[in-house]
């Protein structure tokens, strides 16, 4: 078997981009696929580390964490519909209620 | 032959690994959200394919069925359906500053990480469930379903009624309002 070190790398690199991206990209959709990225990597954490210490209770939790993330996507996907219909714009620069 | 069979069980991991690597990457950098989306599904299935080589047969299904067949064509019907502008396509913009400080604090962290495993691993669990005895217990998607019904049964149902909740939520704040305000 693959050492298990080498998929912790591996979801670290994906971790990474996710979070460049969730972070440096101006458009909420894309934010909102980054946070895909980050989940999927914990996601290979969870899987990797569970069978290399003889456990299923990871892949179970990789179950929740899928089921989560439908939620997220769902919750999400709907308010930049409807960000979109009052301001015409998904641009997370134009965005910036909160902001201060 | 032993050796052969290694030899191939990594040359599949680092190939699976290079193009995840790569498709994240697109996904990251893509300047329209729909070459973004389709990287991402290709991505997702890379990575179920990793998890049936982890012989986790379950989740890679799951991951398959859910994740590229459900979420991401969401994305994708809302991307389609926003029809966005080329002008909201900006790129990336950020300053060397910012993107300097997350490069250093992610590879401590990568590091950080990796020699946090390199030890002992005992502590993070009874390791009772080697491939071996999962598959003496019936194989991999009856453990799993094993646990998930019946160690795992609250928060099972717990998932079912957040699902509920994100459908009316979804509906709630999606639709148009009704009524218009009347002072605008």
């Amino acid at each position: 078997m693959v050492p298990v070190d080498f998929y912790f790398v591996l979801a670290c690199l994906i971790f990474s981009l996710g979070l460049f991206g969730a972070l440096f990209r101006r458009n909420l959709i894309m934010v909102l696929m980054s946070i895909e990225l980050m989940l999927n990597a914990v996601n290979l954490v969870f899987v990797a580390a569970g069978r290399a210490i003889g456990n299923v209770d990871g892949q179970v939790m990789v179950l929740f964490v899928i089921t989560v993330a439908a939620c997220e996507a769902a919750v999400g996907l709907a308010m930049v519909i409807a960000l979109f219909r009052k301001y015409g714009t998904i641009n997370t620069d134009i965005l910036r209620l909160l902001r201060g | 032959m032993p050796d052969f069979s290694i030899l191939i069980t990594h040359g599949v991991f680092h190939l699976f690994a290079a193009l995840i690597t790569l498709c994240s990457l697109m996904v990251v950098v893509s300047k329209h959200p729909v070459k973004s989306a389709v990287f991402l599904v290709v991505d997702l299935f890379l990575l179920a394919g990793l998890y049936a080589s982890l012989d986790s047969h379950f989740v890679a299904a799951i991951q398959v069925l859910v994740y590229a067949g459900a979420i991401l064509v969401l994305f994708l019907f809302v991307i389609m359906l926003l029809n966005l502008q080329p002008e909201e396509l900006k790129g990336l913009k950020f300053s060397a500053v910012e993107a300097g400080t997350l490069v250093i604090s992610l590879i401590g962290f990568l590091i950080t990480i990796v020699t946090a495993f390199k030890g002992d691993q005992t502590g993070l669990g009874d390791g009772s469930l080697d491939p071996a005895a999962i598959e003496t217990a019936g194989g991999n998607t009856y453990v799993v379903a094993m646990k998930l019904l019946t160690n795992y049964i609250w928060p099972f149902e717990l998932a079912s009624i957040l699902i509920l909740m994100a459908i009316v939520a979804a509906i709630v704040i999606a639709k148009k309002d009704q009524k218009k305000p009347a002072a605008q």
